[in-house]
């Protein structure tokens, strides 16, 4: 019997959708007998926790100073946590506090890491992913009797609904655990406009056959029109044209949206590497022989410069004849 | 300052990559310093330059390291190398985390370094697990990738990327950090710096046998991603077929 614990990132007083949809993923897993706990540290506006649905009980550390304890405080609070109730299976989103963290929380249990699984883990034993950009997938099966399991987007969306609600209960620290473990003084936290590219449901990306910078502006307005943001190719980024938040590929960002639209890319294995769990990509292409084309489900052969502009109309086309 | 930076090597194109008989087959393969690495080795010079008295250790731990990788990281600067070996191949994060925890235990006794400098991930397993787990190992507090570092005596300012935009942090060494692209640009070397390279200390450490995995590699496949495109011969024509499969399902009439 598996008893779950769901690390619950807080986000401006509120659970972080990621993490609520973890929550809501592992509760749709549940067999009888298996158990479920939540853990969040820090502040929460009144009634944050309502999103919650199902059973189990949220362990709430509000330990007064810092508002956001550092990396090492949770770390510690949530080792403490396994142990004291002899969980098995703790549950994170894979946002950038997600990825420093469990990695930690792998050594100190210890547990086995289970990341960017493309398998649905536990269904299967094994966690499937992709490895050496894409090229192979591994089957990797947990040693320990602890799992931690990384979700990213790469998984299904959650429909889970209940009438039940998880208890909230304060959580206790053992004295002395909090230790002036918190020398990374969190200056100022600048929220730049970029929109992260790793959860956008629908990319339009762009490369060196963009032309220019400028040309980027044909991008965002498809974009905009289908509610979905701007990607780029590494000869993009390189060029000065987009920002290295917005790179995709073997060492930008790896994306899963359920549409990916190529502009003026050539298909670089080291691009596709990024692009391992997008559902359905689209190609547009001067280049005939572009390899972008072997991995595309759609593709037209022409300029960007004339297709782009007749492709967003058409599109907004069809979607007002909807 | 003592700087310790963590490398190892990667195949140097994935394409290289083959799996025969269910077993990954790397013969093929031309090996790199893993790209990440690359940034690590190069500001751990550019601090060492700043702050005299500094020393820079490169440790390599993967089994294929060897003499190559270290011999590069001591062309761009390094003072001293350290070749980890161990037993048998390290088969995960943890295994390789927990060698190298140990190698700096070795090296610098419960003082530890000042900064170790790790590459974000390495491009081969892509697991982005080493430097959090050595941190975790160490009892030094891990600052996650990051993509600008600016030390200001006893504390470096550094930036790295979150979901909601680009966090602003001011921290205190000991640290482990790890290093994303755009941090730098890592110095190209050339004959007359191998040439010195040669010269500096390169050593072999022996690492005791580690625990045990926590996961294991059960099997490998590759994976083939050539679908059959389905091409349009005009923009608009692309767009009725996109929305004729259900792609624009989700989108809202009014734009
Ligand atoms: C270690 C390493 C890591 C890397 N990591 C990444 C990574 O993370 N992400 C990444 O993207 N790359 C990465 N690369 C680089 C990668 O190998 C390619 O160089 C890069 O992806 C090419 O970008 P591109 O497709 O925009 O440019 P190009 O390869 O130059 O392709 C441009 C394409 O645009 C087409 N084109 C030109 N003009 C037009 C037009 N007017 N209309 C329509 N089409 C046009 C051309 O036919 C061509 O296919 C990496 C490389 C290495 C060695």
């Amino acid at each position: 019997m598996a008893y779950y614990l769901v690390f619950l990132e807080p986000r401006n007083g509120l659970v972080a959708g990621v993490s609520a949809d973890v929550w809501h993923r592992v509760q749709e897993q549940l067999f009888s007998g298996d158990r479920v706990a939540g853990f969040v540290a820090g502040s929460l506006s009144s009634g944050a926790l309502d999103v919650l649905q199902g059973s189990g009980t949220v362990h709430h550390a509000l330990s007064g100073r810092p508002a956001v304890p550092s990396d090492m405080e949770l770390c510690r609070m949530l080792s403490e946590l396994v142990r004291k109730e002899g969980c098995t299976d703790i549950f994170m989103a894979a946002t950038a506090a997600g990825r420093r963290l469990a990695p930690a929380i792998a050594a100190t249990l210890p547990a086995s890491l289970l990341a960017g699984c493309t398998s649905a883990y536990p269904d299967e034993k094994v966690c499937r992913r992709y490895i050496h950009s894409g090229s192979v997938l591994a089957a990797y099966r947990p040693q320990s009797a602890i799992r931690i399991v990384l979700q990213g987007r790469e998984h299904r969306r959650v429909t889970f609904s209940s009438l039940e609600r998880p208890r909230c209960v304060a959580f206790q620290e053992s004295p002395g655990i909090l230790r002036d473990a918190a020398p990374l003084i969190r200056a100022i936290i600048a929220t730049s406009s970029s929109e992260d590219i790793s959860e956008a449901g629908i990319i339009v990306a762009g490369g060196r056959g963009m032309g220019d910078a400028g040309r980027f502006a044909m991008l965002e307005e498809l974009a905009n029109l289908l509610g979905g943001s701007v990607g780029a190719s590494r000869s993009a980024v390189d060029e000065g044209w987009r920002p290295h938040s917005q790179q995709i590929g073997q060492t930008g960002k790896s994306v899963a949206p359920e549409l990916y639209i190529a502009c003026g890319i050539s298909g670089a294995v080291q691009h596709l590497a990024g692009l391992a769990s997008a559902r359905t990509i689209v190609a547009i292409n001067s280049d005939p022989y572009a390899p972008v084309f072997d991995v595309a489900d759609y593709g037209i052969v022409g300029d960007v410069r004339e297709v782009l502009p007749r492709l967003t109309d058409a599109v907004r086309d069809v979607l007002r004849k909807k | 300052m003592n700087i310790a930076v963590c490398i190892c090597q990667v195949p140097d194109s994935a394409s290289a990559v083959a799996v025969i008989d269910g077993a990954l087959d790397m013969t093929r393969a031309a090996w790199v310093m893993n790209p990440y690495d690359e940034f690590a080795v190069e500001e751990a010079i550019l601090l060492r330059d700043r702050f005299p008295g500094s020393t820079v250790t490169a440790l390599g731990a993967s089994p294929e390291s060897g003499k190559d990788l270290l011999q590069k990281a001591l062309a761009m600067g390094a003072d001293r190398a350290f070749d980890v070996r161990s037993f048998s191949p390290l088969q995960d994060p943890f295994q390789t985390a927990w060698v190298l925890a140990e190698a700096l235990r070795n090296l610098y006794g419960e003082a530890l370094p000042d900064l170790v400098l790790c590459g974000r991930e390495s491009l081969d397993f892509q697991n982005a697990s080493v430097p959090a787990m050595l941190a975790g190992m160490l009892g030094m507090v891990f600052t996650g990738p990051v993509s600008a570092l600016r030390a200001e005596g006893e504390h470096l300012e550094l930036e790295r990327e979150t979901e909601g935009g680009t966090e602003l942090l001011v921290a205190r060494l000991p640290l482990v950090i790890s290093t994303e692209k755009g941090l730098n640009t890592p110095r190209k070397t050339g004959i007359r710096q191998v040439m010195e390279a040669r010269k500096k200390p390169l050593e072999i450490l022996q690492a005791s046998q580690p625990p045990p995995p926590k996961v294991s590699l059960e099997s490998v496949e590759t994976v083939s991603k050539k679908k059959r495109c389905r091409f349009a011969a005009t923009p608009e024509e692309l767009a009725g077929m996109l929305h004729a499969d259900g792609h624009f399902r989700h989108i809202s009439g009014e734009d």
